[in-house]
């Protein structure tokens, strides 16, 4: 009981550990390279999802310091900051991916995985 | 404000710098986007031996990136290990390189050629900052710097083999980095550190108050570094990888990429976890067996490999699987055996590469079976392609001897002899597999059937010089043992 009034308390980390099963499952057995792509995003959004939310402080301010600093509570910056670096990661994989994905295309003109893998028993 | 105190940065600006020149000096200045690779990788060589005689000296020192000290800016550690790991993974690259300068012209076609010696000095360049950095997330950069450009250096051959190989290392490799940033998503949150410093001073109260916190992110870890480095039940995408690669590619990620997860893995261990969490969780242990299990099976899949690449890919994962069972066995002999396989490692299983690649260059053959008699015709691509396989198989004389040796010292240390007996056993899955191909190569009385075209002596320079590396870390391999021990001996 204990246990779930934590886990009701900080719901958003179980919304991010949520989308990254998800994403991490469909990733890994859907057969569509496409839909791979897309679970791949699913999964580094969680992770940033779960870093932004560590960030956060209840009743916090933006972090906008102003010439006499006035004791207010502030939320952690540093996590949203990082978060848009791994951002560009993500969306430069994703790039790269969907390349791959369209040459794939052009060779097997499928992007489903289990009918490259028939194709190329046949041959 | 003196220039060598810049150097951990400058290796890593150097490499970056020249990956972004290659094309442009590729396009305007064509004879010399080459030289410029290889003069830029031999500059930053230098800069790491100097790096090396400096800790000697001075003993393990840092480097603030801009001059912000910690926990605001990002902090370069250069101790005698990280050091160590720096000069392997220059050393083999430019090495690597020398001979890609030839090969690559028949692999690739003529007008990416530019564009592979950046993706190269990307993969160089990255690898270089994972074994300095001392920041988790300035980790997580350089491990995705290193997965998209260990892709690309696959799918820029642009067949369909290795189109599907990297795009099936790309999703796994996107996996692991997924869980690494989860992994430090869950350290922050305890900590509020980035530094590995810093966040393993913070650990030992926060893991007192959220175990739970520590205990995902340390299989997290594991799974992350694992995925990446081909540790067993997570090496699928590694043997298409490596096989389908043009052959300097290869030689670069067997002989390089998967170690440097494996040396990140240590550093994990054994500097940002505090010693009571590797004590109360046993991590050790778990990547004791999976290692065990790699070497078993690695070797028992490269038996029944009938493509010559795809089994010196399998030998990999078996291999790789030494340098792990060192972490696993926690102690500072086996240790030093484990980072002593690294060394050799990356030598011997770059040259068996190299030695397929000739092979492939000169007579178009990737089929075992069809290798019989090719001793008579390329004497020393088999020669060193024997030196090789008698280091894997650790015979005295070679490389590979003194690592087994270490490692199955440190074993008995413990009190775990079974694991000498699954050293043993995996030389003799190695002798298997590799003495039939030497064997058929120069014992075979008919002769060979296929046309051979000349080698070029560009080819067979980088050759020699790996064998003669080979004998010569197995007869002096005082200096690298004493480094390595004194190396360790910071962590234990």
């Amino acid at each position: 009981m204990e246990m779930l009034i934590k886990i009701a308390h900080n719901y958003y980390y179980m919304v991010a550990i949520l989308l990254f099963v998800i994403g991490m499952h469909t990733m890994l057995t859907h057969s569509n390279l496409i839909k791979k792509v897309i679970a791949m995003n699913i999964m580094d959004t969680s992770v940033f999802l779960m870093f932004v939310a560590t960030g956060y402080t209840y009743g916090g301010a933006a972090p906008i310091v102003t010439a006499p600093a006035n004791e207010v509570l502030y939320v952690n910056p540093l996590p949203g900051s990082l978060m848009l670096t791994g951002i560009v990661v993500a969306v430069s994989i994703t790039a790269y991916a969907l390349s791959l994905v369209v040459k794939i295309y052009r060779y097997y003109g499928t992007v489903d995985y289990d009918e490259i893998c028939l194709i190329r028993s046949r041959e | 404000m003196e220039l060598t105190n810049h150097f951990p940065a400058l290796i890593l600006a150097i490499l970056l710098g020249i990956s972004f020149l290659s094309p442009i000096l590729y396009r305007w200045a064509r004879k010399a986007s080459a030289p410029a690779l290889i003069a830029s990788l031999f500059l930053a060589l230098v800069m790491a031996v100097y790096l090396l005689v400096q800790v000697l000296q001075v003993g393990e020192f840092t480097y603030y990136m801009g001059g912000w000290p910690p926990p605001w800016g990002i902090e370069f550690k250069v101790n005698l290990l990280r050091v160590y790991m720096l000069l392997i993974v220059l050393a083999v690259s430019l090495w690597i390189m020398v001979y890609a300068l030839k090969d690559l012209e028949h692999e690739l076609k003529t007008e990416v050629m530019g564009w592979y010696y950046t993706l190269y000095a990307l993969v160089v360049g990255s690898m270089a900052g994972m074994a300095l950095t001392n920041d988790l997330f300035n980790l997580f950069v350089l491990m995705e710097i290193c997965a998209i450009s260990a892709c690309a250096i696959i799918s820029i051959k642009e067949d369909r083999a290795c189109l599907e190989a990297s795009f099936k290392y790309l999703i796994l490799s996107a996996m692991g980095t997924g869980c690494f940033l989860l992994g430090v998503a869950m350290i922050y949150m305890v900590t509020g550190q980035m530094n590995y410093d810093l966040v393993n001073a913070a650990l030992p109260e926060a893991v007192e108050l959220y175990p739970n916190n520590m205990f995902a992110a340390a299989a997290l870890f594991i799974v992350a570094f694992g995925t990446k480095a081909a540790l067993f039940p997570l090496h699928v995408w590694l043997p298409d990888a490596h096989a389908s690669a043009p052959s300097p590619s290869s030689a670069m990620l067997s002989g390089l990429v998967i170690k440097i997860y494996a040396f990140a893995l240590f550093i994990m261990f054994y500097q940002l976890f505090p010693r009571s969490l590797l004590e109360s969780i046993p991590l050790n242990e778990i990547v004791l067996w999976l290692s065990s299990m790699g070497i078993m099976f690695g070797s028992i899949f490269a038996m029944v490999q009938v493509d010559l690449k795809k089994m010196l890919a399998y030998s990999s994962i078996g291999q790789i699987g030494y340098v792990f069972l060192g972490i696993g066995l926690d102690d500072i002999i086996a240790m030093t055996g484990g980072f002593y396989h690294l060394l050799v490692h990356a030598i011997m299983k770059s040259m068996l590469f190299m030695c397929a690649g000739i092979i492939i260059y000169t007579t178009g053959i990737r089929q075992i079976k069809q290798l019989g008699g090719i001793g008579q015709v390329l004497p020393i691509t088999m020669i060193a392609f024997t030196i090789g396989s008698a280091s894997m198989i650790g015979i005295p004389g070679t490389g590979g001897l003194i690592s087994k040796w270490y490692l199955a010292l440190g074993a008995l240390e413990i009190g775990r002899p079974i694991f000498v007996v699954i050293i043993l056993a995996s030389s003799l899955l190695n002798a298997v597999y590799y003495m039939p191909i030497i064997v058929n190569a120069f014992m075979q009385q008919e002769q060979f059937q296929h046309q051979v075209k000349p080698v070029p002596r560009k080819m067979l320079i980088p050759l020699i010089v790996g064998m003669a590396a080979i004998i010569f870390f197995g007869v002096f391999s005082r200096p690298a043992i004493v480094l390595l021990d004194e190396a360790l001996a910071l962590f234990f």
